[in-house]
């Protein structure tokens, strides 16, 4: 990382300002003046290293303490099972590193890996497993056998997996009790369709999970031919990509599958209010979130829509969604917009509060004012150059520790996310103007396109305000009135008719 | 024989781990009018992580005003006289209009709350049910409020530190401090001064009232709609008995209702005089520079008149056993809790590494109670130590089939075992190669290293963080076994278990879970 040098610039160039301030304090800060600060991104070429196989590493030395780290992903997961095997990839995850390995007992696992402090973890998600150690810097050998051991040898304790199973099992039964799962569970749904982002586990799938097949998905997955390291702290390089070369080796599952595609939705969202109704407490709160399908992360527009996204609701307590739902009106703790571009295919566009069952429709049809809004006038000067020096101001936090440098090259190559991104990513935020922030809204907003799903109670929340009777859920559902999801049977997720 | 061996054996066992931790040394410096500033200069990115920390939270308010320190916080962050305003004097004005205008205001709500109480109307909100009089002292404060708007430059306070690259800006409010932090870019480190000097010398609270109605909105987030809020608020106050640590920080819901403007600025000036403040900057910054600008910018600030006394109301000790026994759509559970040590108190790294005797995969609780027992699915133990008075809670969530009366009974078993026996040299000796590991770990975050020492210092002195690590590593098995059969005794001890009460919907088939007593509410 290249050393700041503004310290000098101090000694040098903002001996003005300082004479200044000696016969007082500036008004306001926008007369404060600043060293300048320099700083260009780190290279990636600079860390990277091939491994026997295929494999890659990112390795950031960095001596400051006696720590390493070291994180492993690679492509796994989910996404290639079916409905019937929900929870197996999770189970499979979070069993590798509970369940012992081949010459280790569960509980003799855990009782070394915790007399050394070595924390260590393992994880399969939807699109990516994995795989973590840290480590005092005099315990690395021992901490990277374990970490090897737990990744090449799994041992799959039957009697840890019965415990996990109940503990999950408990939990599906409680899937209904908080609000926001319930919103984030139906959002998903309904944007999203059938897919294996919104594939729930049943009591049937966690039941049907067994030891062989948690073998079977381990060895068809964790293949050391694409592994991504990312590795941090008090080390050797040239050691330590010895030592990942001879791990990498041998004692892998033999016969690894091939990864195959990543399934895009192919959903086609209905626009529409929906209302799950969760009542049967005192709740004086319900959760509202609206939203459509958004852009994927190569798209030409990406910088632009950030910028307009963080001055519509992304952008906290200086983007418009929080000003005027929070700040103005008092109607809510929290207000936002977030439009993340997908990484394999079109991401979601989603805005959303929590607000008193009497002001959701009030605080709804806000957030929808502002989308319209913002694809009718072009954003001000202030509000552009606000969202935009942030962004640029804070890209050296991208690289603020050498294990953020080593894991954002690692999960950039792992996603084969565009070569020059980081290097000309202030550029790219700089150009995006005004003009540029009206087209992208009208491009990547459609207010016509909402789902409004409001989950709390549904009484409270259709009554409304007294003191704002103009707002209403029926004027925004019009003709189509308001859908009712109903709340499944948390075990088998069927949905009774509405 | 044996006690010998045991003598030799943590010294073999140590040799694992490092002799010692690495200090931090922090350079202390106080301004002529009291304020202190802990600099902390690291190598690394182009970054200061900064913040201040006043040493007053909940626990100094008194009922009526409860919630006022919290909702103070969200106050500062609404500008000063420079900050926020296109015309300060108008704008002032506005605000001492809406404030005799709320006063008024208040004073018919107090029928419509009064005819409420007595049962005789519903809701003492509803507009129908207003006076003429009441209706247009409303209809006045809105024109007043959309004129104040006009005045505003909208939440100008966050705006300047965005378009700086000021990140991860925010407050935190807790019983014994109020914490206000940011990440700035090194180079605009004197914003911070300029900003946060500012927003002492001459706050500005307007907007209050909209503000007030988003703490309520929290409050309803964080407390009233979530399935277990509101009793484990009633577990904390049930907890406390005398002392002001039974109500909670984000206030009674009746006293956000009605706390004034002025009230939260007698808040501000009788908690935040300079000698009652802490400053700390971690990062990349020079420090003589600092001192400098400090001088500048927070040297404008008088010294309080006098120092705020301490917390007069301090907890008595309790005489009986307390039980509380509810039910919401969550998983059972067990907690208990003990009334022990305020922070920095020579019994606490006992009590912290009795926790974690208990904690982890490998810790007591889940060994016995998950694993063996199979009569929890979680458990756990933490130490909560404040600044007048703390606790020690342990807490486990029935498996299917067991009770929480089960999972208390298990609770207890591993607590009166602790107080029995002492706990093995290896087991020990597993806890504190955690510590330091663990004190390697928290240097790790220039961002959390400043809180860490702001923190210390509002309960006590920054220098523990230093000291804490060599207290965790002198316990002994005797000091474990003493604190344990001091503090974990049955009139000492507050129970809370939960029930699973079903929401709408289908309800989920739980198998042979457990029946509800009959008795419900506080015993």
């Amino acid at each position: 990382m290249k050393r700041r040098d503004w310290l000098k610039a101090v000694a040098g160039g903002a001996v003005s300002s300082w004479a200044l301030a000696q016969e007082g304090l500036p008004e306001h800060p926008s007369a404060l003046q600043y060293p300048q600060l320099d700083f260009e991104p780190p290279e990636p070429g600079q860390y990277r290293h091939e491994l026997e196989g295929g494999s890659v590493a990112y390795l950031v030395e960095d001596r400051q303490l006696p720590l390493v780290s070291v994180s492993l992903t690679l492509r796994a997961g989910s996404y290639s099972l079916p409905a019937e095997r929900a929870g197996l990839a999770s189970f499979t995850g979070s069993q590798m590193r509970a369940g012992g390995t081949r010459s280790r007992a569960a509980a003799d696992f855990d009782e070394q890996a915790a007399f050394l402090a070595t924390e260590l973890g393992c994880s399969i998600g939807s699109t990516s497993a994995s795989a973590s150690v840290n480590c005092l810097t005099q315990n690395l050998d021992a901490s990277l056998e374990m970490f090897f051991d737990m990744l090449k040898n799994p041992g799959f304790d039957p009697e840890r997996l019965e415990i996990a199973r109940a503990r999950t099992l408990q939990g599906l039964a409680r899937r209904n009790d908080r609000l926001e799962s319930i919103l984030s569970r139906e959002f998903g749904r309904l944007t999203r369709g059938r897919h294996f982002t919104t594939v729930q586990a049943t009591k049937a799938s966690v039941e049907a999970i067994t030891r062989e097949r948690m073998q079977a998905l381990h060895a068809s997955q964790f293949d050391p031919r694409r592994m991504f390291f990312s590795i941090a702290g008090d080390f050797d390089t040239a050691r330590m990509v010895d030592r990942l070369n001879e791990a990498l080796v041998d004692g892998w599952p033999a016969d690894p599958a091939d990864p195959g595609e990543i399934p895009a939705p192919s959903h086609d969202p209905e626009p529409g209010v929906y209302m799950v109704n969760k009542a049967s407490r005192d709740v004086n709160q319900s959760h509202v979130a609206l939203g459509h399908l958004g852009i994927q992360r190569d798209h030409a527009d990406i910088f632009k829509v950030r910028i307009m996204n963080s001055v519509l609701g992304g952008g906290g307590f200086t983007s418009r969604i929080m000003t005027r739902v929070r700040s103005d009106e008092g109607l809510a703790y929290s207000a936002y917009s977030r439009f993340r571009p997908g990484t394999y295919y079109p991401g979601l566009f989603q805005a959303g509060f929590q607000s008193r069952n009497a002001t959701c429709a009030q605080a709804a049809a806000i957030v929808i004012e502002e989308i319209e809004r913002i694809r009718g006038d072009k954003v001000t000067t202030k509000e552009l150059d606000t969202a935009k020096n942030y962004e640029i101001e804070i890209f050296p936090r991208f690289f603020a520790t050498a294990g953020q440098v080593a894991g954002t090259f690692a999960s950039d190559e792992f996603t084969e996310r565009e070569k020059d991104y980081w290097k000309t990513y202030r550029e790219r935020i700089g150009d995006v103007s005004a003009d540029d922030v009206l087209e992208a809204a009208q491009r990547h907003l459609q207010p016509g396109s909402l789902v409004i799903l409001a989950v709390g109670d549904r009484e409270g929340m259709l009554r409304g305000n007294p003191e704002q009777p103009a707002y209403s859920f029926e004027s925004l559902a019009g003709e189509a009135g308001i859908q009712s999801i109903p709340l499944p049977d948390p075990e088998t997720m069927e949905y009774p008719e509405a | 024989m044996l006690r010998r061996i045991l003598r030799c054996a943590p010294a073999l066992l140590a040799l694992l781990v490092p002799l010692a931790a690495q200090r931090v040394e922090v350079e202390e410096f106080e301004l002529d009018n009291g304020m202190k500033f802990l600099l902390l200069p690291r190598e690394g990115d182009p970054n200061v992580a900064a913040g201040w920390i006043a040493k007053f939270g909940s626990v100094n308010e008194r009922p009526g005003v409860t919630g006022v320190a919290h909702l103070f916080e969200h106050m500062m962050f609404k500008g000063t006289h420079a900050i926020g305003t296109q015309d300060i004097e108008r704008d002032l004005a506005v605000i001492e209009e809406l404030d005799g205008l709320r006063d008024l205001i208040q004073r018919e709500r107090a029928a419509l709350l009064e005819q409420h109480r007595r049962g005789l109307i519903e809701d003492p909100d509803d507009p129908e049910l207003r006076s003429p009089e009441h209706g247009a002292l409303i209809r006045r404060f809105e024109e007043l409020i959309e004129e104040q708007r006009s005045l505003l430059v909208k939440d100008e306070f966050t705006q300047v530190y965005t378009t700086n690259g000021g990140s991860g800006m925010n407050a935190g409010t807790t019983s014994d401090f109020t914490i206000y932090f940011i990440n700035l870019p090194s180079n605009k480190l004197e914003l911070w001064f300029w900003l946060e000097s500012d927003r002492l010398v001459n706050p500005v609270f307007r907007e209050f009232y909209a503000e007030r109605d988003v703490v309520r909105e929290e409050r309803r987030l964080r407390v009233d709609s979530t399935p277990t809020g509101k009793l484990d608020e009633q577990f904390e106050s049930m907890f406390w008995q005398a002392s002001p640590y039974s109500w909670p920080v984000i206030g009674w819901p009746s006293d956000l209702d009605a706390i004034t403007r002025s009230e939260a600025m007698q808040y501000f000036d009788r908690y935040y005089a300079p000698n009652n403040l802490v400053a700390t900057l971690v990062g990349d910054f020079d420090p003589d520079r600092v001192k400098a600008l400090a001088r500048r910018y927070f040297g404008r600030l008088s010294r309080g008149a006098r120092d705020p006394e301490p917390v007069r109301t301090r907890e008595v000790e309790q005489q009986a056993e307390q039980r509380l026994v509810g039910s919401a759509e969550t998983r059972p559970r067990a907690s208990i809790r003990f009334h022990t040590v305020p922070d920095a108190h020579v019994d606490e790294p006992a009590l912290i590494v009795l926790s974690a005797i208990l904690n982890g995969r490998t810790g007591r609780l889940y060994k016995s109670l998950v694993l063996e027992q199979q009569v929890a699915v979680q458990a756990g133990a933490g130490v909560d130590g404040r600044k007048y008075d703390g606790l020690f809670e342990v807490f486990g969530m029935a498996a299917p089939g067991a009770s929480p009366e089960d999972v208390e009974q298990a609770l207890l078993a591993e607590l009166d075992l602790l107080a029995r026996e002492p706990v093995g040299e290896r087991e020990l000796q597993k806890v504190k190669n955690q510590q330091l590991a663990g004190d390697f770990r928290k240097l790790q975050s220039k961002f959390g290293l400043m809180l860490q020492l702001l923190t210390y210092e509002a309960l006590g002195d920054w220098s523990n963080i230093n000291a804490f690590s060599d207290r965790i590593q002198a316990v002994t098995p005797e000091d474990i076994q003493r604190v344990a059969r001091r503090y974990f005794k049955k009139t000492n001890r507050s129970v809370a278990l939960y029930y699973t009460q079903e929401g709408a919907g289908p309800p989920g088939s739980q198998g042979p879970g457990p029946r509800r007593p009959r008795q419900g509410g506080v015993r």
